[in-house]
Order: C-alpha cells, then sequence, then structure tokens
C-alpha cells in the first residue's frame, strides 16, 4: 500500500520538454466577459498524477475542459495563449478535436453511463471511430474493463443496462469507456467526490496503476486525496495559478500563504 | 369567523372543492364512455321480434315518421315485452298488424320507438307508437330479420322457397338454394369478365380504327355479343325465379329473391349464446364490408382503411419534419429574438383552428402545388385534373401540417430532458455534434418523440372538417389502394371514420336517440384512437426503462 504511492518526483522547474504531457502557456479563458482563468503557465508532466487544487469557482474545471477543448460547446467562451499535447498546439483552428478527445479522455463528477448496455458504453468511442468487427471490440471492452478493474465484476452481465451499476462501478465503467480509446492523458474532474471512501480509495489505487499507461490530471476538493495521490500539485485561486510544485514539498512546506491557510483548512 | 373556518376546515373545504370538480369531470368522461360503447355495441345486438296489433290513431302525433331502414337499436331497460291492453281497445279505429323490433320507449308518456315491417313498406320503416295504442304484443318466434346484400332488411315470417320450376321447397333446402344461385351469379359473372368485355374493347378498338359498320369482323362480334348477351339474361332469368316467400304480420305475402339475400336470423328465438354469434358475424360485415343505403348500413371498411391510411402517411411525414425542427431549434439555433419568435409562434400554431388548415391544404396544396404538378407532369390529361384535386396525399400533408406543432413542441420536451452530463460525455470521447444526437440525444428523447407522435395521431384520427375540404369524402367508388399500376394512388378520394360520424348525424332522420350506424362508427374510432394510445404508452414506458437513468 505504501509502495503504492510511494514518489520519485523532480522539482517543477525540472521538467524538460521530453517529459511534458501538457504545457500550458500564457493561457487566458474568459465566459463572456468573466476573466475565468487569467495568464496560467504550467507544464503537466508525463505519466504522473498531477492534482488541481482551489476553490470552488476558481477555474479547475474550466482549466481541465482546456484540455480537451470541452468548453467549445459554450458559446460565450473565449481563450487565448497556447496548450501544446504532442507538440501541437491545440487551441489552434486546424486542430481536429474529435481526434483531440480521443487522444485526451475525460471523467466528470457525475458518474455519465450511457443508457445503453455495459458493453456499447465501453464500444462507445470505438465505434465512433468505425471499429466494427465484433472481436476487436470484445477483446478491447474486455482489456478496457479489465484496466478499469471492473471487468470481474461486470462480465457476466455485460449486456444488461449500464444503469443498473452502483455509482462506483458506474464511475469505473466511466473511466474504462476512456480508457478503450487508449488515451495518452486521463482528466478525472472530482471523479471520487459521489462515491463512498472505500470505493474512492478503489479508484485511487485504479489511478496509481493507470499511470504507467497514461498522464493523469485530477481536480480535488479532497487535500488528504491530493496529497495520498498525486505527483504533483497546482493551486489556483480566483482564476490564477498560485503555486505548482511536486506534492511532497506544496503539502509540507507551500512558498505561499494563500497556499498554506487553503491546505490547512483555514479557509476554502 | 375564524372559528367558523378553522385551518383545518378550510382545507377540508378546498379538498372537497376540487374533489367535486374532479368527479365532475369523470362523471363526464364515463357517460361519453358509457353511451357510445353503449349505443355503438347496440347496432349489432340482435332485438326479438315482435307482432304487434295496434289501432291506427287517425290523426294522431303519432304516424309513420320516415321511411328510411334504420337498424338495430335497443335500450336495455326496455327489453321485456310489453303485454296487451285489450280493455282499451277501441273499436272505432282501424286495426294494423306489424312485425316490429321495439327501441327506446319515453318512460313518461310510454311511447315505443318501433321498426317495423309490412306488405306497404316490406323493407322496414320507423315510427313512433304509444302504448295506448296498442292491443296485442308477443314475440313473433317464426319471424326473422332478412337481410339484403344492399344493406337493407325485411322484418318477416319465411314461408318456402320457390324454384324456377315453380315448385315449392321447404325452408330446410335454403343453404342449397343459396349455393346453386350463388354458382350461377359466378357464371354471370364469369362471361361478363371472360366473354363481353374482350369482345366489347375489341369493338371498341374497331370503332378506334374507324371500320366499317358493316364490316365482316364487326358483324361476327356483334353476333357473338349478342349471344353471350343472351345466355347472361337467360341465367339471370333463371336465377332470379329462386325466390324466398315471405308472410307479414297481418297475412300479406312478399317474395325475395334469393340472390339478394345476406342472411336470415331468426332473432326472436336465438338463445343468448346464438345472440352473441350473430353479434360477432355483424361487427365482422362491419368491419369488412362497404357502407350501403347512404352509410346507414352495411360496413365501415373503407373508411377505416381511410383513416389508418391517412394517418400512416401523415406520421412518416410529420415525425421527420418535426423532429428535424425541433433539433434545430433546441440544439443548433442560436438564442436569438427572432429564433424565440419561432418558437413562440410554433406553440402557438397548435391552436389555430384546424379548418384554416383545411383551407390551407386546399388553396395551396391542392390547387397551387397540385394544379402546378398536373401541368408539368399530367398535362395530356388535363383539363381533367390528376393531383389538382383533393385526395388522400393532400390529406395527409394538411393533417402532418396541422399536427407538425404538436410534435416539434413534444420533441423540444424530450430533447431538453437529455441530462446535460450525457451530452458532455458523448464529446468527451470524440464524437461530433451529429454523432452526439443520433446515438445518444435522440435514443433518450425517443419517449417524448413518441408522445408527439401519438397526439398528432390522435388528433389527426379523429380530425373531420379540414380533411373533409382536401379528400375526404362521403362515399369513394375505390379504394386508395388496388391491384391496378402504381397500386398505391395517392390522388383518389378517401373515406375516412369521422366524416362517417359527421355524415350519419346528419343523415339519420330519426331523432339522434335512435341512432345506428353513427354510434356503432365513432365507438370504432374511439376504439382505433384507444389502442394507439395504448400501444404508444407501452412503447413509451420501454423506451424510458430502456433511456433514462432509473
Ligand atoms: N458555461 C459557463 N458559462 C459561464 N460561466 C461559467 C461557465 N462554466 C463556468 N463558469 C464560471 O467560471 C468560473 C470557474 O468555474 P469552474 O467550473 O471552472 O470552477 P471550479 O474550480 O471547477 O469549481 P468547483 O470546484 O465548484 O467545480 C466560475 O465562476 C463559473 O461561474
Ligand atoms: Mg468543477
Amino acid at each position: 500500500m505504501l509502495k503504492l504511492f510511494e514518489r520519485n518526483t523532480l522539482n517543477v522547474a525540472d521538467i524538460t520538454d521530453d517529459t511534458t504531457a501538457i504545457d500550458v502557456r500564457n493561457l487566458n479563458l474568459w465566459f463572456g466577459n468573466k476573466h475565468v482563468l487569467n495568464d496560467i503557465s504550467m507544464r503537466i508532466p508525463k505519466n504522473k498524477i498531477t492534482a488541481l487544487i482551489g476553490q470552488s469557482g476558481c477555474g479547475k474545471s474550466t482549466l481541465v475542459n482546456c484540455f480537451n477543448r470541452l468548453n467549445d460547446l459554450y458559446d460565450g467562451c473565449k481563450y487565448e495563449g497556447e496548450i501544446v499535447i504532442g507538440g501541437k498546439n491545440i487551441n489552434s483552428k486546424k486542430v481536429n478535436v474529435s481526434r483531440l478527445r480521443t487522444q485526451v479522455g475525460m471523467v466528470f463528477q457525475r458518474p455519465n453511463p450511457f443508457p445503453m448496455s455495459i458493453y456499447d458504453n465501453v464500444c462507445y468511442g470505438l465505434r465512433l471511430q468505425g471499429v466494427k468487427t465484433r472481436r476487436h471490440l470484445d477483446d478491447a471492452v474486455e482489456s478496457a474493463l479489465k484496466d478499469a478493474a471492473l471487468w470481474d465484476e461486470v462480465k457476466d452481465r455485460l449486456f444488461e443496462s449500464a444503469n443498473a451499476l452502483s455509482g462506483g462501478q458506474q464511475q469505473r465503467l466511466v473511466i474504462a469507456r476512456a480508457l478503450a480509446l487508449k488515451p495518452e492523458i486521463l482528466l478525472l474532474d472530482e471523479p471520487t467526490s459521489a462515491l463512498d471512501p472505500l470505493t474512492t480509495l478503489f479508484i485511487e489505487e485504479l489511478m496509481a496503476v493507470l499511470k504507467k499507461r497514461c498522464t493523469i490530471v485530477i481536480v480535488t476538493h479532497n487535500m488528504q486525496q491530493a496529497s495520498r495521490v498525486s505527483d504533483y500539485t497546482a493551486f489556483f485561486h480566483q482564476g490564477r495559478l498560485i503555486e505548482y510544485a511536486d506534492s511532497d514539498s506544496l503539502f509540507t512546506m507551500p512558498d505561499k500563504k494563500q497556499t498554506e491557510d487553503y491546505i490547512t483548512g483555514r479557509y476554502g | 369567523m375564524n372559528s367558523l373556518f378553522s385551518p383545518a376546515h378550510r382545507q377540508s373545504l378546498v379538498i372537497s372543492l376540487t374533489a367535486f370538480f374532479t368527479s365532475l369531470l369523470l362523471i363526464a368522461l364515463v357517460s361519453v364512455l358509457v353511451l357510445i360503447s353503449f349505443r355503438g355495441g347496440a347496432y349489432f345486438w340482435p332485438e326479438p321480434i315482435y307482432d304487434v296489433t295496434y289501432k291506427d290513431a287517425v290523426g294522431s302525433e303519432y304516424g309513420a315518421i320516415n321511411n328510411t331502414s334504420d337498424t338495430n337499436e335497443a335500450d336495455n331497460g326496455n327489453k321485456k315485452p310489453q303485454t296487451s291492453i285489450k280493455d282499451r281497445k277501441n273499436r272505432e279505429n282501424k286495426e294494423n298488424r306489424i312485425f316490429a323490433q321495439l327501441y327506446i320507449t319515453d318512460e313518461a308518456e310510454r311511447i315505443y320507438q318501433v321498426h317495423y315491417a309490412d306488405d306497404q313498406s316490406p323493407y322496414g320503416a320507423q315510427m313512433q307508437l304509444a302504448e295506448a295504442d296498442v292491443i296485442n304484443m308477443e314475440l313473433a318466434h317464426n319471424s326473422a330479420e332478412i337481410k339484403t346484400i344492399d344493406g337493407r332488411f325485411v322484418l318477416g315470417q319465411p314461408q318456402f322457397l320457390t324454384t324456377p320450376d315453380s315448385r315449392r321447397q321447404d325452408l330446410s333446402h335454403f343453404a342449397d338454394i343459396q349455393s346453386r344461385v350463388t354458382a350461377l351469379s359466378s357464371q354471370i359473372e364469369k362471361i361478363r369478365s371472360e366473354r363481353l368485355s374482350p369482345i366489347h374493347e375489341s369493338l371498341a378498338s374497331l370503332d378506334g380504327k374507324g371500320v366499317n359498320r358493316n364490316a365482316p369482323a364487326r358483324k361476327r362480334l356483334e353476333t357473338q355479343f349478342e349471344r353471350w348477351q343472351h345466355d347472361v339474361i337467360h341465367f339471370e332469368q333463371e336465377r332470379d325465379e329462386y325466390e324466398l316467400r315471405i308472410t307479414f304480420a297481418n297475412a300479406q305475402e312478399y317474395s325475395i329473391r334469393v340472390s339478394e339475400i345476406k342472411s336470415i336470423d331468426y332473432v326472436s328465438q336465438l338463445s343468448y349464446f346464438e345472440k352473441w354469434q350473430v353479434v360477432f358475424n355483424r361487427v365482422a360485415t362491419f368491419l369488412t364490408d362497404s357502407p350501403k343505403q347512404a352509410n346507414t348500413s352495411g360496413g365501415v371498411f373503407p373508411a377505416l382503411f381511410g383513416t389508418v391510411l391517412m394517418v400512416f402517411l401523415m406520421t412518416i411525414i410529420v415525425t421527420p419534419f418535426g423532429v428535424l425542427a425541433a433539433i434545430y431549434l433546441s440544439e443548433y439555433a442560436p438564442d436569438t429574438p427572432f429564433t424565440t419568435a419561432i418558437r413562440i409562434s410554433v406553440s402557438n400554431m397548435a391552436g389555430v383552428p384546424s379548418i384554416v388548415y383545411g383551407v390551407f391544404g386546399l388553396g395551396f396544396f391542392v390547387y397551387t402545388l397540385g394544379g402546378n404538378i398536373d401541368a408539368f407532369f399530367f398535362a395530356d390529361k388535363l383539363p381533367a385534373p390528376t393531383m389538382g384535386t383533393p385526395g388522400v396525399f393532400w390529406a395527409s400533408l394538411t393533417m402532418a401540417i396541422l399536427t407538425l406543432p404538436v410534435v416539434i413542441v413534444a420533441t423540444e420536451e424530450g430533447l431538453r430532458r437529455v441530462p446535460e452530463g450525457l451530452k458532455r460525455g458523448s464529446y468527451a470521447l470524440g464524437a461530433t455534434k451529429v454523432e452526439t444526437i443520433v446515438k445518444t440525444i435522440l435514443p433518450i428523447a425517443s419517449p417524448g418523440i413518441m408522445t408527439g407522435v401519438i397526439l398528432a395521431i390522435a388528433r389527426a384520427a379523429g380530425e373531420v372538417a379540414p380533411l373533409m375540404l382536401v379528400g375526404a369524402v362521403k362515399f369513394a367508388p375505390t379504394l386508395p389502394i388496388d391491384g391496378e399500376f402504381p397500386y398505391l394512388h395517392l390522388e383518389r378520394q378517401f373515406m375516412h371514420l369521422g366524416v362517417l360520424i359527421y355524415d350519419g348525424a346528419f343523415h339519420s332522420s330519426t331523432d339522434a336517440k335512435n341512432s345506428s350506424m353513427m354510434f356503432a362508427a365513432c365507438l370504432l374510432l374511439l376504439m382505433v384512437v384507444f389502442v394507439l394510445n395504448v400501444l404508444a404508452v407501452i412503447l413509451r414506458t420501454r423506451l424510458r426503462k430502456r433511456y433514462l437513468q432509473g
């Protein structure tokens, strides 16, 4: 258990181009006239878990949604600056947003399985990509469900409705759904806030395993969770990145007073 | 005052008031259902025939009031035979004896509505009869309700059958003789279709070629034609000599051609079970036969068929249009004052009187669109219009426009219910907008879409006024479907249950109390709508179970 969460992290400043999964450069974002993200620059390292923390409404979700351009769904949203993933600026108009979203998977706060069978849920993304052969789909479903540690629980009822699963199972199904596309980056927006502590632990262990295969960005309000699972932590306040460091330093000796206040629970 | 109406009192007052109005509503609903099913059902029930002797009250206010051949109608409360009132017999008045079926009695004044037959009006007539005028009344065991092919009824006592060799045959040979007559009829039909019409066509083609009147080919054909024609006449004469002799209550005789008889029901001696058999047969006839006697008898098959076809076509047209429009409005259209105006006018369109749509359909679809189609594609047939005349296609299109708002509003409602999280989940997996709509939004919105379609169907099935402008008629000689290319004739006029009922309501010259096929058609329409609704509700619950988070 302890070993699972043992870290081997560099200083934030030492993250090189090679080890960067997401490079955010001077990102500004507005919803209408509201300046929601204010000049954010940060490098999110590959195959690590990076936690985003901060008060409600500070723009964590908005930032995460920038990584797969989900903010495009909102009419009043404008943004400036660059986000480089895999050597390309994804904020460019030329980017194929659908392809980007298959490379950057996302799990939401509330489990949102589609009202279809478990099998169809996991296949959703693959079918969109034109995968039709039954054998491919079967294999992909099995491996994705195994990766999400759900296979044993559902292998006998793959064709039953996903709505019949428990909340924790649903959340793992949603993770499996994203993993089926073999994403390079997995964005988790408060994935455990609707779950009980035991299931939460379960999903945290899952993250520790998954980080070997992809970069994970997790938004959380739970300080213990952030310090437990993440390698790096970024603290936001009112749309600004206040402090970004490896989790050990950030949680033991934060640089900024604001950060310290927040993590010790003096406000927020 | 306050002590009188304590909060608890006030609450119970509100409850009883609201409950009162709810129960009023329920009563209204139930009475509609009961009336329609009772009167509609009674149309099929075999009523016993009574042998009635009454004094002809000259100058009485209850004379025979009409001569239409109306059919069965019953009122459960008055089925028991009324016994004689001999003591009131008045020798000065003439006595009449009739076979009659008794219907509603005016409870207060003791007046019967009777449907009777005698030698004066063998095919039935109606009148009102005061109980005071009845001298004697008893169940006529051996009399029967004899139904003819053309939908009329005779009430009489069958005596014997006559054959061409003018011999009497016992009634027990009826089935035998009837099959002989049928054989003759089909022989005649065969000669007509296989011999006479080809010759007729050849003659017509000779005419077309301008062949001389006295050309030998023509002469030969004409003699052939005459020979076959002669055979037909011969067979017809033979067929018509098979007759059923009946007597009326006053012992007058009357003959009916066997070829005209459809069924003979000895309604006065039927057991309960046999009555149900008769009902069953009549229902079957009602559903499969075409209307007779100006929509007062026979069946409603063409109207049922027309209604279903029209509704079906309308559904095919309105569903994609409505769903696409709703998708545009709720998923694509920007939120501008203009789209808001569109939304408001769509929901208001549902309240536009239907006759307006009828006029629009007639003016735009039939005359403008249809007229132009004729001008471009069927110019050779002009001035006889092909599409430029009311027909089932224009009717379906008009009804589609009429029901479009319903479908749009219901679909929009369904689309709005799709959880935002699911849409985002779909986009996050790389789906485009179209893919998200097709694979996630539409399935989840399908119960809402179904609701809209059902409402549209129910509305279209019951609509009358606009349909009469754009293609529904009281009587259509042909169905819109037949074996002739292109099989589905969308330009033809059609019959519709609603129009039939409307026609029936105007038509029955008796008081509406004692009416007829109108109620049966009404019951059928009610059942069609009910079945459609039940089907839709089942479908909707299944979709809902499948697609909504439980
Ligand atoms: N679609 C939107 N339209 C307009 N404003 C928005 C929209 N989404 C978010 N905002 C605003 O942007 C700011 C940041 O919101 P965001 O959801 O990123 O906060 P958050 O840090 O994720 O908060 P929480 O911890 O409560 O989830 C908030 O002030 C919010 O009101
Ligand atoms: Mg959030």
